[in-house]
């Protein structure tokens, strides 16, 4: 035990010897947290948009007025020439092209459905659906608010209901990706420093040849990797609270559920980290080689845990494969207590799956390790 | 050393106390290349015993042996009584152990290096207190005491690190190539430790390539493709061969092939 201490306080001392590394272990939650919650965004603002008004009537106008007045689009320009709207799809002048019909403003009067015409540009996919998604639901808001104010038209369609579907969107009402981001970069963070260095941290102590020199000394394979794992977890647990202050105060996000169960989780979730960062340690010979096996499979894990990508809209193999992700369970149990409060029983299937993932490779991991140390 | 396992080493020993390390055909073969090939041998207590050889001939991969390491694929050697299959860690507390490559972490103060490996061996917080303040005083570090180790030079961290591997006053001491990149000056300086670490009774066991070292050995053994060609003391092999130095003997039982590899 006593050895244990020892060895903790020595990592202590190199660690904060080094004024980069307390640096970086402050700059790279909030530079993530920044970059990555800004930028990997779905959400679809300031879409250029090109309207072609065939009617020019005060209705259209009122029609139009409607998308110039939401962040969601910008309106580049008013397109006389229809022929010409694909050109400007094509050079990238606007995303999105509306062509209200000649009659829009008769048609509405005289009871018959206008067709208004939208032209996307799909290359990016997402975004595109987004934006007509929003489309949508403007135009329809237009026709709700059409058949209240006008009294001549509302007679004939007093009896008419517009029956439509309003989805709410609960712990996220304004469908913001960053909210939904967000927890998962704490788990990204999590992530990156206890593999990194928990596996460059032993592979150094092999360069350098004090691992050697520990080797022969009377200290226990088990107390040399608790002397590693220690800090390195403990640190780990400094960066959550760190991103968890970062994201209150950049986002204004507090954690909706149990501090404690998600502090018990992310225990759970570093036995795999940690376990990977041990074997990586066993099969490299240089900090450079831990690194690059590090990535290799931090990149896997990242892309397989749903943190840009829908599982669910991945190929079924693909979607078997992140089963074998430790990091997919832990980004569903975060995002549920980060945003909805969700208590322990309705995560029990990720935990179990989690703490199953953690046990082996922690212990395939040790156990390779003291066979190779031998 | 006050701790339990101090007491457990003690009432374990069994064999000839008087012999610090014996080998009987001690082999070690990683594949199919044989590195160390039956090599035996005796060292007595208070004894500077000297492993010559050219790189490769075999004596890190026995000293690795002797520390409990690397465990032998034949054959039996024990050290302090101990045997290195069966007891590994009796003999890493009773062993002392520096090597080639300079094992003090260069990011840590003098004074913590002392602290951290006494705190490994299980001294206990006074006991490492007491044995700071001797060791700055003995390597005249004490106005360096703060001092990053990386900014020492060579000659003093090898002082260090041998002084270091000396914390919990092991009966034997395994110097591994201990001076290796040091200028002749901090050379001598460096056994002339070892003389005094002999003097005060511990078994000193060290590698080397250098001829000049192998002069300074009580006794030494010749090493060369895994095999001990020659054992004696410095004297009796001169007279045996009837040459003047050990770069000669070396030279005449090895033959040229090693030459640029034995270096003066």
């Amino acid at each position: 035990m006593q050895r244990i201490l020892y060895l903790v306080q020595k990592e202590f001392r190199q660690i904060f010897r080094d004024r980069s590394m307390i640096a970086a272990l402050f700059f790279v939650p909030f530079i993530q947290l920044v970059i990555l919650g800004n930028a990997i965004t779905t959400d679809v603002t300031n879409l250029d948009l090109i309207v072609t008004d065939l009617d020019r009537t005060p209705m259209s106008r009122t029609f139009i007025e409607r998308f110039t007045t939401t962040e969601y689009f910008n309106l580049v320009e008013v397109e006389e020439d229809y022929q010409a709207l694909r050109g400007h799809l094509d050079n990238g002048r606007a995303k999105l092209a509306i062509v209200i019909p000649k009659h829009f403003q008769r048609d509405i009067v005289t009871g018959r459905h206008p067709d208004v015409q939208a032209l996307v540009d799909g290359i990016d996919g997402n975004s595109a659906g987004v934006a007509l998604g929003y489309m949508a639901r403007i135009a329809e808001q237009h026709q709700a608010q059409i058949i209240r104010m006008d009294p001549m038209l509302g007679r004939p369609l007093r009896e008419a209901r517009i029956v439509h579907a309003e989805p709410r969107y609960w712990f996220n009402p304004e469908l913001e990706s960053e909210v939904y981001i967000i927890p998962g970069i704490v788990a990204l963070i999590l992530l990156i420093i206890t593999v990194f260095l928990t596996s460059m941290g032993i592979v150094r102590e092999k360069e350098i040849g004090t691992l050697e020199q520990l080797l022969v000394t009377p200290i226990r394979s088990m107390q040399l990797i608790l002397g590693k794992v220690i800090p390195f977890s403990i640190l780990g647990f400094v960066e959550i609270v760190v991103a968890m202050g970062f994201i209150y105060v950049i986002f204004g996000i507090g954690v909706e559920g149990s501090l404690w169960l998600l502090f018990g989780e992310s225990a759970i979730f570093i036995l795999t980290t940690l376990g990977v960062g041990i074997f990586i340690s066993t099969i490299s010979e240089t900090q450079q080689q831990a690194l690059f096996v590090g990535w290799f499979f931090m990149i896997f894990a990242i892309l397989l845990s749903g943190f840009f990508i829908p599982i669910a809209n991945m190929p079924d193999v693909i979607q078997y494969l992140t089963y074998f992700n430790p990091l997919r369970y832990f980004m569903v149990i975060l995002r549920e207590i980060y945003l909805k409060g969700t208590p322990l029983h309705y995560l029990l299937p990720e935990t179990l799956a989690m703490a199953g993932f953690g046990v082996a490779v922690f212990s395939a991991a040790v156990m390779r390790y003291r066979r190779i140390i031998k | 050393m006050q701790n339990d396992f101090a007491h457990e080493v003690a009432n374990q020993r069994q064999t000839d106390p008087d012999l610090a390390v014996s080998a009987r055909e001690l082999t070690k073969r990683f594949g199919r290349f044989t590195a160390v090939d039956g090599i035996s041998f005796d060292v007595r207590r208070g004894e500077i015993f000297g492993f010559l050889g050219a790189n490769g001939a075999g004596k890190t991969t026995a000293i690795r042996m002797f520390c409990g390491l690397l465990p032998p694929t034949a054959g039996e050697a024990q050290v302090a009584g101990y045997d290195v299959r069966t007891q590994p860690r009796m003999i890493k507390q009773t062993i002392g152990y520096m090597s080639q490559k300079f094992s003090l972490y260069e990011d840590l103060t003098v004074a913590q290096n002392i602290e951290f490996y006494g705190g490994i061996y299980g001294l206990t917080r006074p006991q490492i207190e007491h044995k700071t303040g001797l060791l700055l005083d003995e390597l005249n570090l004490r106005d360096r005491r703060d001092t990053l180790t990386q900014s020492l030079p060579l000659g003093w961290k090898q002082r260090l690190a041998l002084s270091v591997s000396l914390l919990h006053d092991p009966s034997i001491i395994f110097l591994d190539e201990p001076t290796g990149g040091v200028d002749p000056i901090s050379r001598r300086n460096f056994w002339r430790i070892i003389y005094e670490i002999a003097d005060s009774g511990k078994t000193v066991f060290v590698t080397t390539h250098y001829m000049d070292e192998a002069e300074y050995c009580g006794r030494l053994s010749i090493m060369y493709q895994g095999r001990i060609i020659e054992i004696g003391t410095p004297g009796g092999l001169k007279e045996k061969y009837g040459l003047d130095t050990m770069q000669d003997i070396f030279v005449h039982l090895v033959g040229g092939d090693t030459r640029k590899e034995a270096k003066q």
